[in-house]
């Protein structure tokens, strides 16, 4: 009698087991996100990862005696929308030179928030990238 | 194109270096054959001597192959693409093998580097298994030298990368149309970010892990293949300790030069190039456990073959990951494009066809045993917990190929012809720390428990009925004092959910759990005693991370740059320090003191001080965060962080921003055209009031006092020494804008009061009037006698006397040289006195001489001539006009240049995750000697 129940805890854990892991999985692919544009992250409300190039005809705020934690810049998305982003980290080194920018972020009213940006340079050293974090 | 005999070109190493590249592949070909032939034919020794001599060749042709291309670097041949791409003229030899290792080609040369190590050391010990491992490592050998090989096959698919092309040979540029090309180019030399130890033994142990991952695949693979499915179970288990305890290694040397060189913050960020180092060596621990399994029971034989090949397969598919290109948007770290991608994928793809082919026939082979796995039995709660690894494993490359499902269904809809699926694509988890986190916490906590618990067992549930009594004594003792420590180190440890909470009982118990395990069992057995330290060590491992990351604090942030936020949203991380000014900050007062140039390395000297209350100081400490120039000292190519260690805590810190002037040169002159400058005209000992400030000229100097100033000589140096006192503040700054004549160009350095954000410059045009040309001056002579006094206009002027102790800044003395200054005492209408000493002497038979300036009176005075005989000195006098006049240029509200942005932050514990790690892994080596003194 008492072996019979032991066999019967053994598929259950394994079971649980699979369930458990199975509804993990469920809930990481939730996690992914998306790539967007500024229209869409803002129609969605929610974040998102925006893809695009540096607007150098835009200025570009810096100014660390008032601020060190608060860096604004331009940015044109894929479909050609150029949008102001506010990072709140440092500007980066050579930020003014950079090829590709990748802003995570979402919209606070008409005001994008990047939670962090990585930018790839061109460098002497192929091509180098660079993660900035505003750690919320 | 007509050819051009190219000058200085060494083309030799080149061609021995691709000789040895074909050397290596075809070498690999026969060892392959003739270890096949010796499993195929066990009984004919001259195969096995044959496949010794060809693994022999292939050996040396590798190291030939290293050899060479080190050859190349250290002697900086540049008409060698790889040889220009990663050393310069000035790349210091200590960081040679960095650069060695930079690029893709020399990276898979120290992959192939430790495949012929430890396929010697097969070869010596692995005696029965020796010709099915060695032919398998034989092919994956080949198929590495094919990614070094650089043979074309009809002009469109080039078979790997050669380290050895010619740099003329990649590149079209007119440069290459002179014969003399050589001569004009240098090395385009390492990334400085690369130029640190770190890089030099961190690479190499990982390379050694991922290397070490062949030699189990290589005997499972043998082990299929020659339907032994029970005997390589055994000799296997040292190289996968092994390799479970150097893989690791190689991680956590990664996690470390992240924590100590680079800018996380933080040993571990979830990046893709990170966990895809760490997935191979989570299926490794399974394939392990598997292996202890089918060892002891003869249970998931299956199982462990899947794992070892499976181990081996996620190395191949990281190295796919951060090789191809794949990662650009996802990754900080990943190397950029060779062009290998589809011979990567074949990669992949042939080792897992191989490994799934040799399963599929071989499966009818594999011993099952039937008996039901009993729930007290060790067995069970051992392959549960490999399948919470495997599991973690899984989750962790779910979520790091997305960039490759993304692709997939590129591929997918060319093929159905969908057109574009860039609508369906994804992106990564936008907090991929907090994602990760997240989910891994489960798969921890887990292997916490059921590690405990499972050492606890025996194989095969032996003995159960008596042996539970004692099991459950153990099992509830380490409870109670796991739940007590887990208590009491969430007194310490911030646990922000009820996930930590668990996460934190799991760790303590399995701690406690492990501590008992060596007391009772540690102490008979080494082995156990390995296994205790091992899975103990990953629970310390565990807390570590905990305290660290969720007890991580931020020092550096600025209360009053918070209050100035309408939101308040964010208080960052960052804190703005300006020079020799203490910011107090989350207890701390912190201070930059001072900054240092030494090399290309400017280091800064930042105070901490925590004081209580009362005001006493409770700590003292200073870090030294530095900031690494290029090597042209005019733009920063790195900063590194600088930790202070304690034992139960680190204050890392960083410098996260700097004036724009330091950060590149270029930017001075950029910020010096946004400011608004003004002239204002000065006579020496004038005062004028602008603004609030009270400004005024003291005098005229030949030489400066200007901090920045470096003095070269033959430099002409004119500067203003103004004193400014604040009107509302009463202080008093004193500072010395300056006019530089160097090498004929004329240079201005402007003086800076950051305090009252003001900034001075002389006026370009000023030297001019003050100090034109030596022949545009009209000079007049004046004969006087030692002593005597006389008047040259409105001058006073006395010969005092001479002097033979030589002071003229600039002159410089030959041992022939007769010298003397003559000493004159020059009085104003203001009665105010000032000395010159005009320079005299004689050189090489020739009078020489170097005239004196006085700046207040505009005065040029020279001794051209002394006439002994009469005692008479001739002197020549000139000044433009009675009262010089500066035009000096300020310029209000100037930013500030003399600060840094700090960043500070605390991680208390640390060690704890350091030293769980160091713990876990000197287990994995103990079993793993422990098993080889057995054999």
């Amino acid at each position: 009698m008492i072996k019979k129940s032991r066999f019967k805890i053994m598929p259950i854990i394994i079971l649980a087991l699979m369930g458990g892991g199975i509804l993990m999985l469920i809930s990481a692919s939730k996690d992914m996100s998306t790539y967007s544009n500024f229209e869409q992250v803002k129609r969605s409300g929610e974040s998102a990862k925006v893809v695009g190039v540096l607007a150098k005809d835009k200025p570009m705020y810096y100014n660390a005696e008032e601020d060190p934690n608060l860096f604004r810049f331009h940015m044109t998305d894929q479909d050609g929308k150029t949008h102001e982003v506010t990072l709140n980290a440092p500007k980066p080194q050579d930020f003014e030179l950079s090829e590709q920018v990748v802003a995570t972020g979402s919209f606070s009213g008409d005001e994008f928030i990047a939670s962090s940006i990585l930018m790839k340079c061109p460098s002497k050293y192929k091509n180098e990238e660079v993660l900035v974090r505003s750690n919320m | 194109m007509q050819d051009i005999q190219y000058i200085g070109e060494h083309l030799l190493p080149g061609r021995l270096g691709h000789f040895f590249v074909l050397a290596a592949f075809v070498s690999a070909i026969l060892s392959i054959l003739s270890y096949r032939q010796r499993v195929l034919q066990p009984e004919d020794n001259s195969w096995l001597k044959f496949a010794r001599v060809s693994w022999g060749i292939h050996s040396f042709s590798i190291f030939a192959v290293i050899g060479i291309l080190f050859y190349l670097m250290i002697s900086q041949m540049y008409e060698y693409q790889y040889a220009w791409d990663h050393v310069s003229d000035d790349l210091p030899m200590k960081y040679i093998f960095s650069a060695f290792w930079e690029g893709q080609e020399g990276s898979f040369l120290l992959w192939m580097f430790w495949h012929v190590i430890l396929g010697g050391a097969v070869v010596f010990t692995a005696k029965r298994w020796e010709a099915g491992v060695m032919t398998w490592l034989s092919v994956v050998q080949l198929v590495l030298v094919s990614m070094i090989a650089g043979v074309y096959f009809a002009d469109e698919f080039r078979m790997g990368s050669s380290p050895f092309l010619l740099l003329r040979d990649t590149m079209q540029a007119p440069i290459f149309n002179n014969p003399n090309y050589l001569s004009l180019i240098e090395g385009n030399g390492l990334n400085p970010l690369l130029q640190n130890y770190w890089m030099t033994i961190h690479p190499p142990t990982l390379f050694l892990g991922f290397a070490s991952v062949t030699i189990p695949f290589c005997f499972a693979m043998a082990g299929l293949w020659e339907k032994d499915h029970t005997a390589w179970l055994k000799p296997v288990m040292p190289w996968t300790l092994f390799s479970t305890g150097i893989l690791g290694l190689g991680v956590l040397m990664g996690g470390a030069w992240a924590y100590e060189a680079l800018s996380f913050g933080g040993y571990w960020a979830w990046d893709p190039v990170e966990n895809m180092s760490l997935v191979p060596w989570i299926i490794l621990l399974a394939a392990l456990h598997g292996n202890f399994i089918a060892r002891h029971t003869g249970l998931s034989i299956k199982t462990t073959y899947i794992f070892y090949i499976l181990a081996f397969l996620l190395v191949v598919y990281s190295t796919f990951l951060t090789r191809s290109g794949i990662l650009g948007e996802e990754s900080v770290h990943a190397f950029t494009e060779m062009g290998l991608e589809w011979q990567l994928i074949g990669f992949i793809g042939l080792f897992a066809i191989a490994g799934i082919y040799l399963l599929a026939t071989r499966n009818k082979s594999i011993p099952t045993v039937q008996t039901e796995e009993k729930i007290q039995s060790r067995e069970f709660w051992m392959f549960v917990g490999a399948m919470v690894l495997a599991f973690s494993a899984l989750l962790i490359t779910f979520s790091t190929s997305i960039p490759v499902w993304n692709k997939l269904l590129d591929v997918y809809g060319s093929i159905m012809g969908k057109g574009d699926m860039g609508v369906y694509h994804k992106a990564m988890p936008l907090d991929p720390i907090d994602h990760h986190n997240r989910f891994q916490l489960w798969n921890a906590a887990l292997v916490a428990i059921i590690s405990s618990l499972a050492q606890f067992m025996r194989f095969g549930a032996m003995g159960w009925d008596t042996f539970k009594k004692r099991f459950a004594k153990h099992a509830l003792i380490s409870l109670a004092v796991g739940l007590l420590l887990a208590y009491l180190l969430s007194l310490w440890i911030f646990l922000p959910s009820w996930q930590y909470i668990v996460l934190l009982i799991a760790a303590s118990f399995a701690v406690i759990s492990n501590v008992d395990y060596i007391i009772n069992f540690g102490k008979t057995k080494l082995t156990s005693m390995a296994s205790a330290l091992a899975h103990g060590g990953f629970a310390i491992m565990i807390i570590g991370i905990m305290a660290s990351g969720l007890n991580k604090q931020t020092i550096s942030q600025n209360r009053f740059a918070q209050e100035g936020l309408a939101d308040g949203l964010n208080a960052g991380e960052n804190a703005f320090l300006i020079k020799g000014m203490p910011m107090y900050m989350n207890n701390y007062w912190v201070t930059y003191k001072s900054d240092s140039l030494e090399g290309f390395t400017k280091s800064y000297e930042v105070e901490f001080i925590k004081v209580n209350e009362t005001g006493d100081t409770l700590e003292y400490f200073t870090t030294y965060p530095n900031i690494l120039y290029d090597r042209q000292l005019t733009k920063v190519a790195t900063a590194n962080p600088h930790t202070k260690r304690y034992l139960d805590r680190d204050v890392f810190t960083f410098i996260s921003g700097l004036p724009p002037e330091h950060q590149d040169r270029s930017n001075i002159r950029k910020v010096d055209s946004l400011l608004d400058y003004k002239l204002h005209y000065f006579t020496p000992g004038e005062s004028k009031d602008i603004s609030s400030f009270h400004v005024s000229l003291d005098s005229i100097i030949l030489g400066t006092e200007h901090s920045e100033y470096d003095q070269e000589e033959d430099d002409l140096v004119i500067s203003g020494a103004v004193t400014i006192t604040d009107t509302v503040s009463q202080e008093t700054y004193k500072v010395n804008p300056t006019l530089i004549v160097r090498n004929g160009l004329l240079y201005s350095l402007a003086d800076q009061i950051n305090d009252l954000n003001l900034r001075m410059r002389l006026k370009a045009s000023s030297l001019d009037s003050l100090f034109p040309m030596d022949e545009d001056l009209p000079y007049e002579g004046l004969t006087m006698k030692s002593g005597e006094t006389t008047t040259w206009n409105d001058l006073e002027i006395t010969l005092a006397g001479i002097d033979k102790n030589i002071d003229y800044q600039g002159y410089d003395a030959h041992p022939d040289d007769i010298a003397i200054q003559a000493v004159l005492q020059i009085k104003n209408q203001k009665n105010k006195t000032y000395i010159a000493r005009p320079l005299f002497f004689i050189r090489d038979g020739s009078p020489l001489n170097m005239k004196a300036y006085v700046g207040d009176l505009g005065l040029h005075i020279k001794l051209e001539r002394i006439d002994p005989e009469k005692e008479a000195f001739h002197l020549f006098l000139a000044r433009i006009s009675d009262t010089p006049v500066l035009p000096i240029e300020i310029a209000e509200e100037v930013p500030r240049n003399d600060y840094i942005v700090l960043e500070a932050i605390l991680f208390p514990g640390i060690n704890l995750f350091w030293g769980g790690s160091l713990l876990m892994l000197f287990g994995m080596f103990l079993g793993m000697y422990k098993r080889l003194r057995k054999q």
